[in-house]
């Protein structure tokens, strides 16, 4: 069993020193008309660059590319997809973040690839490997305004739509190489009952996925409920946020997971530094049940939830908790 | 509010808190920040802009006006700034581009004696109408901060709901009759609505004076109409944004207490014309009765520019005479 070290997804774009306020500056500067596409893109290439190398350099084995270039987890990716524009502010789920709803006025349809240039540039920039993250289809259909008769009267549709579009995603990026690819579905620790739709997404994106393997990420709620089909769902990783439910940790272990686990154990969303001992404890419960041949440890969510040094602070406790496995 | 001498026309109209901060005023602050301006400078152009701002309202015609919270920088770290218990973390994204220093809870939290009233005695002082007390509510200040000091969540948002009390009373002695209890972050977790209840309780109970509380951007549907429950007199909610998709669960459960009701949208530069919102208010108005109705923007003005924010506002105005007109001159029927 390795204990490898991983980011789950986003990463604070801003900082105390200048060179990392360059992306809000920018950002403000290109919406008044004062800087260029060309300087926005520069900018998002420069924080994500900051992003990569601070994972890194906290000594990460598999990093993301901070979800710089992201408005927000949901509109990113919908709001490029044929028949979706974006409309009004609401709070992403128990955050106070807040993400722009897509209105869905026709069939989803994807046209282009989003996150391939993303990630290649990403790679580029990268000495570790590059874990690409997408919004999984129940979640981007559960945030969506349904102004298409037809997907108001079939949800599932909606998200069978929404899911083919994720595919060619997940397709473009296996093609460029990337080794996991994670898929976010916060939503279905609100909606449990839509577990075997998820499992139906996922079976489709697995039939997509080439070479790479397929991490589904859940956050943002407990994951007990519905732990054992996540668990053999056609998943390969299966990454859960242990931030919700003190006893997971008992069942996951007793669960005799078959997969490798990310195993979200330091808070991604407080301040607050773990205690090495009581991640020790969780790991020593888990590790030794668990079938795979490796897991992750990793925070239980995306950290730009967390100012920039306290982010970066959770990151470096993390890989020294991992040490302390490894020794 | 008339036991509290308050007498207000049909559908007053007000505004949700913060205003955006002129130029000046932004200057100072940078200036402030970098060391090259005194705090008594820095004061005196937030004296200025609130000064500002209430002849502003006032020329506008609002009925019960705010001091637009010009000294502010975000509801949640202005009070973590001054109270004891909290140290100020840096930068996190709110949304887009926008971002705040969210605060720390690493000590015991305490009240340090009046925090707002000095503001709210210089607002009321511009001007013979109302003028609303404004302060962020104890589930809210607790949940978008970081807690490394408290056990769990309840007994933040509890020791928070205590302490907020004294500066409630505080403005109640100085004169405040009507006073905004900001929640926000009411809808995020349905499960914890007895807390954000049980915390306004301590905040409020047996306090004399109107009530409000502003909540917005969130799940309604997941906390309606249980959130009625919430001791407080007038619900402040953002109906525009959602395109008053809210009056559909108010249909189903009547809404039984008084609202503000969020009539343009105010994170979108373009101002609504006088129609859009005329028909807005008409639509509140088919499930509302008009005597429980106030009128405002969706939320606090401060994204928007000093221009964007005056026509908001002016609109909000004209619509809501409009209708006042309308119905004044109607029977109102039985509530």
């Amino acid at each position: 069993m390795r204990l490898l070290t991983a980011s789950t997804g986003s990463y604070p774009r801003i900082g105390k020193t200048p060179d990392l306020q360059l992306l809000r500056q920018t950002i403000a500067q290109w919406e008044s008309g004062k800087k260029t596409e060309a300087d926005l893109k520069a900018a998002e290439d420069a924080l994500t660059r900051a992003a990569i190398a601070e994972q890194v350099d906290a000594g990460l084995d598999l990093v993301t590319d901070g979800q710089i270039r992201w408005y927000d987890p949901i509109s990113h990716l919908a709001g490029k997809l044929e028949n979706v524009s974006i409309n009004g502010l609401l709070r992403f789920f128990d955050t106070n973040f807040y993400f722009r709803q897509p209105v869905v006025r026709g069939p989803v349809r994807w046209t282009r690839a989003v996150l391939r240039a993303e990630y290649e540039l990403a790679r580029a920039a990268s000495p570790k490997p590059v874990k690409p993250v997408l919004t999984g289809a129940i979640t981007l259909a559960r945030h969506s305004i349904v102004e298409y008769p037809p997907y108001q009267k079939d949800f599932r549709q909606l998200v069978l739509d929404y899911n083919e579009a994720v595919a060619q995603e997940v397709r473009e990026l296996a093609a460029a190489g990337a080794s996991v690819i994670q898929i976010d579905e916060p939503s279905i620790l609100q909606d449990p009952s839509s577990i075997r739709l998820l499992e139906e997404t996922l079976q489709a994106l697995a039939s997509s996925k080439g070479a790479a393997r397929l991490a589904l990420h859940v956050y943002f709620g407990d994951p007990a409920p519905v732990l054992e089909r996540l668990l053999a769902s056609p998943a390969d990783i299966v990454s859960l946020d242990f931030t919700y439910n003190p006893g997971l940790v008992e069942r996951v272990a007793a669960a005799r997971p078959a997969k490798a686990l990310g195993l979200g154990l330091l808070d991604g969303r407080n301040t607050k530094l773990e205690d090495p001992g009581g991640v020790l404890r969780a790991l020593d419960r888990i590790l030794p049940q668990t079938r795979a041949e490796e897991c992750y440890l990793q925070p239980s969510s995306g950290l730009e939830y967390l100012p920039r040094d306290r982010a970066l602070e959770k990151l470096k406790r993390l890989v020294a908790i991992r040490n302390q496995v490894r020794n | 509010m008339q036991k509290l001498g308050l007498d207000l026309p049909l559908l007053p109209t007000t505004s949700v808190g913060s205003f955006p901060k002129p130029p000046s005023l932004a200057r100072a602050r940078t200036d402030y920040a970098k060391g090259k301006i005194t705090a008594a400078a820095l004061q005196a152009e937030e004296e200025k802009a609130t000064a500002f701002w209430m002849e502003a309202q006032e020329q506008i015609g609002l009925d019960v006006l705010v001091d637009g919270e010009q000294y502010r920088g975000d509801m949640v770290v202005y009070f973590a700034e001054h109270m004891p218990g909290f140290e100020i973390g840096d930068l996190v994204r709110s949304y887009g581009n926008r971002y705040y220093h969210k605060p720390i809870l690493t000590g015991e939290v305490r009240w340090p004696g009046p925090i707002t009233v000095a503001w709210w005695k210089f607002a009321q002082r511009c001007t013979a109408k109302p003028v609303k007390g404004m302060l962020t509510g104890p589930y809210t200040v607790m949940d978008w901060s970081f807690n490394e000091h408290y056990p769990d969540r309840k007994s933040a948002c509890l020791a928070l709901a205590r302490e907020i009390r004294k500066e409630v009373e505080a403005l109640l002695e100085a004169g405040a009759k009507i006073i905004q209890i900001d929640e926000p972050a009411t809808s995020v977790r349905p499960e914890e609505l007895p807390l954000v209840v049980e915390a306004m309780q301590v905040v409020t109970e047996g306090l004399p004076g109107y009530f409000i509380t502003h909540i917005c951007y969130g799940a309604f549907r997941r906390i309606y109409p249980a959130m009625l429950e919430i001791p407080v007199d007038n619900f402040d909610l953002e109906m525009a944004n959602n395109q008053l998709s809210l009056l559909d669960l108010f249909r189903e459960h009547r809404f039984r207490k008084d609202i503000s009701f969020g009539v343009v949208d105010v994170h979108s530069h373009v101002v609504e014309d006088r129609a859009t919102v005329e028909q807005r208010l008409e639509q509140a108005l088919q499930v509302l009765q008009p005597e429980q109705v106030w009128v405002d923007p969706d939320c606090g003005l401060k994204t928007r520019s000093v221009e964007e924010a005056q026509e908001k506002l002016r609109v909000v105005v004209e619509a809501a005479r409009r209708l006042r007109e309308q119905y004044a001159n109607r029977s109102a029927p039985a509530r």
